[in-house]
């Protein structure tokens, strides 16, 4: 059991790793967020997923389960407010940067 | 491991010293929050992690509706003042008569700056100077040298649980040892709320079919939202009734209560709840909550109860300061966005 | 406690967006992965000690999170459509 929940998380940490890379690899907004939802999703939730499994049955595990739950909702909620947000107030897709203005006061 | 987490948290801290614009700032110190919070964690003390973190998020709410309101505010002047110009500044036609003025203030100003400096430096400097250096003599002629004095130790750590029971010694100790500390932060909480309210005094409070907000407008993420507006509630009303148990208590309960509304506001868009009735409740839910620490600890019948009821003690009193965070909370927060969408 | 220190050295690139990101949007996404970061963390530190309580710590990051980041990007869209 340990054995199979070590080798979920570093298969999480992978996709992590894949995820840091692509955020500064990359110019484009829209790119970089749909790279960095496979951080804040796919890989968050594989290393609780291995976390629960190495554990086994327990009280612990199933709190864990509970949470999971929650962030499988939540974590793609994230992203997609953040994505129409910028959308809506003029990121351009293209790639050029047209930064809102942040006011400097 | 803590190490790495201190210099990133200095990084962070002087990021925002060096920074000026608002948004930034307030992204910067929710980060800020979080880190410090999980340092908390690692270091061993649980309560205040938990703490941090409400407050660091609370606040950084706070901090953007004060800033949009005030960019609004400047964004209306600015384009008022394009149709009402200021008058020019009346000219002063006999130059001769300033330039005397000014040098007769001139004078005056160098005379008074003379006798000020031979007092000035007696009057600021010596007698704190001497006030310190005698605390500093007292201190190092009453330094406890030896053993450390294990009464208090003892009092406080290993007895918490017969005197005043629970698992938990830091609610055991702000609720029975230092229940008067606990007063006055409340107190401190309803002084914030009454300045608020009077800074920011206007007859038509809750204006309804104001401006309308974006607020409400994804469908995707409000009908999750208005799952997790229940999933909030629930858990600040867990936080509350096991706060003699775990990490938690009154404080970072009444947050998560205060939450629920701000949930609230975010799926309905609405927040028509009578603020008026809100701060009487606020008031007599102090009121009570001083009224049952002084009729319990300080005259002394928490020692002749039975033991049981000193659980039932610490629940009554975490629910009264919950509720009070709680109330103090939306109102500063209906406060803010009423006037924000004036 | 391999998985612990992997995540506090995730921690770092995350800043460095946080810092450096060219528009506002990257900020709040770095913010957002930062918290789910310590979500992790906080499952990881209980699970090594044999905490079990500590997993509401990472419930309250999760909704916290999830309330700034709505407000704050709901505020900037607002603001945006209010001065066109």
């Amino acid at each position: 059991m340990e054995i199979l929940g070590n080798i979920i998380i570093i298969l999480g940490i992978i996709f992590m790793l894949f995820g840091v890379i692509g955020i500064f690899r990359y110019q484009n907004f829209f790119v970089r967020i749909l790279i960095a939802s496979k951080i804040d999703t796919v890989g968050a939730l594989t290393v609780v997923i291995g976390l629960a499994v190495k554990h086994g049955f327990s009280f612990f595990s199933l709190r864990v389960v509970l949470l999971l739950v929650l962030m499988f909702i939540i974590n793609p909620m994230v992203t997609h407010i953040i994505a129409r947000s910028a959308y809506e107030s003029g990121q351009n897709i293209d790639g050029s940067v047209d930064d809102i203005e942040e006011g400097n006061e | 491991m803590i190490y790495l987490l201190l210099v990133l948290w200095l990084f962070l801290a002087f990021c925002i010293i060096g920074e000026k614009r608002n948004i930034r700032i307030v992204i910067y110190l929710c980060v800020f929050s979080f880190i410090s919070s999980i340092s908390f964690l690692i270091l061993g003390s649980p309560d205040a992690a938990m703490a941090e973190a409400a407050i660091g998020t609370f606040t950084g709410i706070f901090f953007i509706i004060c800033f949009e309101k005030h960019r609004e505010l400047r964004f209306n002047e600015k384009n008022a003042s394009v149709f009402s110009r200021d008058e020019d500044p009346p000219d002063i036609d006999d130059e001769r008569a300033v330039q005397a003025l000014l040098k007769l203030r001139k004078k005056a100003r160098a005379r008074t700056r003379g006798k000020h400096n031979a007092k000035s430096i007696l009057q600021r400097y010596l007698a704190p100077g001497l006030f310190s250096i005698l605390l500093f003599i007292l201190f190092i002629v009453f330094l406890p040298g030896g053993e450390a004095n294990p009464y208090l130790r003892n009092q406080f750590l290993t007895q918490f649980s017969e005197h005043v029971g629970g698992e938990n010694a830091v609610t055991a100790i702000y609720l029975a040892y230092r229940v008067y500390d606990t007063l006055f932060e409340a107190l401190v909480l309803v002084i914030a709320v009454v300045a608020v309210i009077h800074m920011s005094y206007s007859s038509d409070i809750l204006v309804k079919g104001g401006k309308p907000s974006h607020v409400g407008q994804y469908v995707v993420v409000v009908s999750v939202l208005r799952v997790i507006c229940a999933i909030v509630l629930l858990f600040g009303f867990y936080l509350i009734m096991n706060g003699h148990i775990t990490a938690g208590g009154g404080f970072q309960g009444g947050l998560f209560i205060a939450a629920f509304f701000i949930c609230r506001y975010l799926v309905y868009d609405i927040y028509d709840l009578p603020i008026t009735k809100v701060i009487r409740m606020e008031e007599l839910v102090f009121l009570s909550t001083v009224i049952f620490a002084v009729l319990i600890v300080f005259l002394g019948t928490i020692n002749h109860l039975p033991p049981v009821f000193h659980i039932v003690y610490m629940i009554v009193m975490n629910f009264l300061i919950g509720l009070k965070v709680a109330c103090g909370f939306l109102i500063l927060f209906y406060r803010y966005i009423a006037i924000e969408r004036r | 406690m391999y998985i612990l220190w992997a995540m506090l050295i995730f921690l770092i690139p995350y800043l460095v967006l946080i810092v450096r990101g060219p528009t506002v949007w990257d900020r709040i996404l770095g913010m957002s992965l930062v918290s789910t970061k310590i979500i992790i963390i906080v499952i990881i530190f209980s699970s090594l000690n044999h905490l079990d309580y500590l997993t509401d710590f990472a419930i309250i990051y999760v909704l916290l999170g999830f309330i700034v980041t709505f407000f704050i990007t709901t505020f900037l869209v607002t603001r945006k459509k209010r001065e066109k």
